[in-house]
């Protein structure tokens, strides 16, 4: 059988290396007991292999796709079934049918994927031949169907993840003097937690400054990520033309039908440097984990305002502060606070790992993330790191990471 | 998780305890509201036996609150630990939930 590329076939390839296998493992636990065959297996077939994602009875892994079954189940859109396999001859020479485990009995119903093709079989063998009844082949498709179903939202949660990490600022704010970098890793696949940067003319017509955000929407997943898309997009927006205690209070306005409507609430942290001075101005909405750090030590950034989107009113005005030129500015989000016991005097036994000079503000950030996930981490994990650089070949640098 | 109530007549105690996050956070919120639309809109949450809050456990706690003041109640936390109390401190909830020591002292003017 020639298998001509399709989208379906990729779309199986980019399914089979994103799944996570024990969202499918029910369906063919499902499908073994309901039908009592030894093998139930959920097969996606690529290109040049059939990926087994999920399966009982035999082996998760790969094999060529001429020795699939599955890859006739893909072609109709209605249960396949095949009382003896070793009496058809499209299959009766397949090694699976030859050799071990020697299937006789087989029956798959194709899983569309979102390209509207189909992109797999969840399907039933056994080592004896046998039919199913009307009844049994319908349960198959109701099955399968369902198996789609997942197999939807799934895509759609890791779209949404794709789209969040997208709004993350990936290249070198246009400002000279500066280095950072960022990196978010949700807990799922989208989350509440954010980092921004860009460039403002400042209002009082003092030059470009570099402005930097660290949110927090409280939750997880998708709804915590809408309600951080808007809170990023409105203090954009409103950042333009003020400053940053200005921008943050004009937000808080903007957004607090959306916020309150859902019971959210946001922490900020926003500054705003100026990179030749180290002047920073800054605002922090109930987030508290800003710090300026060196060899020397480190002060917080910090003050009493509320979150956004609390019951109560709240006026937001900015603080300043100077970063030196051997200073960092580091923000990090709860996820990261939570792992060293909500305690700043675990946070300070850590600083050594990261003030050291040699290390790049990219470096930083992936230290302090992976740090965070390898101590089981349970929440969206963000850090930021901003340091001042007289270098002309500053690099800048920011990235998200999807949940493993 | 679960979590205790008591109906003292002039105000409701519940006690949740272990993890206050994401999972055991809307049950909670849940039931603050069915007491609140009953009537009861006096709440002390007496968090003694929660070992960690998340910003779930806040909003939830939060959401609690502005529910109880609708009806012209409170909600009123008390008897929180090291990682609730720092919690609250840095995320400035303090000024809007004052965590007092016992449920005996949340209680005053009631």
């Amino acid at each position: 059988m020639v298998m001509p590329p399709s989208t379906g076939r990729q779309e199986a390839e980019a399914v089979a290396h994103t799944a996570s296998a024990e969202r499918y493992d029910r369906f063919v636990r499902l499908a073994q007991a309901i039908f009592g065959a030894p093998i139930a297996a959920l097969n996606l077939v690529g290109n040049d292999q059939q990926f087994t994602v999920a399966s009982i009875g035999f082996p998760k892994g790969e094999m060529p796709v001429e020795d699939s079954v599955c890859r006739a189940t893909v072609q109709q859109d209605e249960v396949l079934e095949v009382r003896d396999l070793r009496e058809d001859e499209r299959f009766a020479t397949l090694p699976s049918v030859t050799g071990s485990p020697r299937v006789r009995f087989y029956a798959g119903t194709p899983v569309r994927g979102q390209s509207g093709q189909n992109i797999g079989s969840l399907c039933i063998l056994d080592l004896v031949p046998r039919t199913l009844g009307r009844q049994q082949r319908e349960m198959l498709a109701d099955l399968g169907a369902l198996l789609e179903r997942e197999l939807a939202v799934q895509e759609e949660m890791d779209l949404a993840g794709q789209v969040q990490q997208l709004m993350l600022p990936t290249s070198a704010p246009d400002i000279d003097g500066v280095e950072i970098a960022g990196r978010v890793q949700p807990a799922r696949e989208a989350g509440g937690d954010y980092y921004d940067w860009f460039v403002v003319n400042d209002p009082d017509g003092a030059g470009k400054q570099l402005q930097v955000v660290l949110g927090d929407v409280m939750g997880k997943g998708l709804a915590a990520s809408l309600i951080a898309s808007e809170v990023r997009a409105v203090l954009r927006g409103h950042s333009r033309y003020t400053d940053v205690g200005d921008a943050v209070a004009r937000a808080s306005t903007t957004t607090r039908h959306d916020l309150e409507a859902n019971n959210r609430f946001s922490t900020l942290w926003v500054g705003r440097l100026d990179p030749l001075t180290g002047a920073l101005d800054y605002v922090d909405a109930g987030h508290g984990l800003a710090i300026i750090a060196s060899q020397r030590g480190y002060r917080r950034l910090c003050q009493d305002y509320l979150p956004l989107g609390m019951p109560i009113e709240d006026s937001w005005a900015m603080a300043s502060d100077v970063l030196g030129e051997d200073e960092l500015l580091v923000v990090v989000s709860d996820g990261v606070f939570d792992v060293l016991d909500d305690s700043f005097d675990e946070a300070e036994a850590r600083l050594p790992a990261i003030v050291d000079p040699g290390l790049s503000c990219r470096q930083i950030v992936d230290r302090i993330v992976e740090f965070a996930v390898s101590h089981e981490a349970t929440d969206d994990v963000t850090a930021l790191v901003v340091r001042r650089t007289t270098r002309s070949d500053a690099a800048s640098s920011g990235s998200a990471s999807a949940t493993a | 998780m679960d979590f205790e109530e008591v109906d003292k007549g002039t105000h409701v105690v519940l006690a949740p305890e272990g993890k206050f996050n994401l999972v055991a956070a809307p049950p909670l919120k849940a039931r603050i509201d069915d007491l609140v639309a009953a009537g009861k809109a006096r709440l002390v949450v007496d968090l003694h036996a929660v070992d960690f809050i998340d910003s779930s456990g806040l909003g939830a706690l939060i959401g609690g609150l502005k529910s109880a003041r609708q009806q012209g109640g409170d909600l009123r936390i008390a008897a929180a630990g090291t990682q609730v109390r720092a919690v609250l401190k840095l995320t400035n909830l303090d000024r809007i939930l004052t965590p007092y020591d016992t449920v005996e002292e949340a209680l005053h003017g009631w």
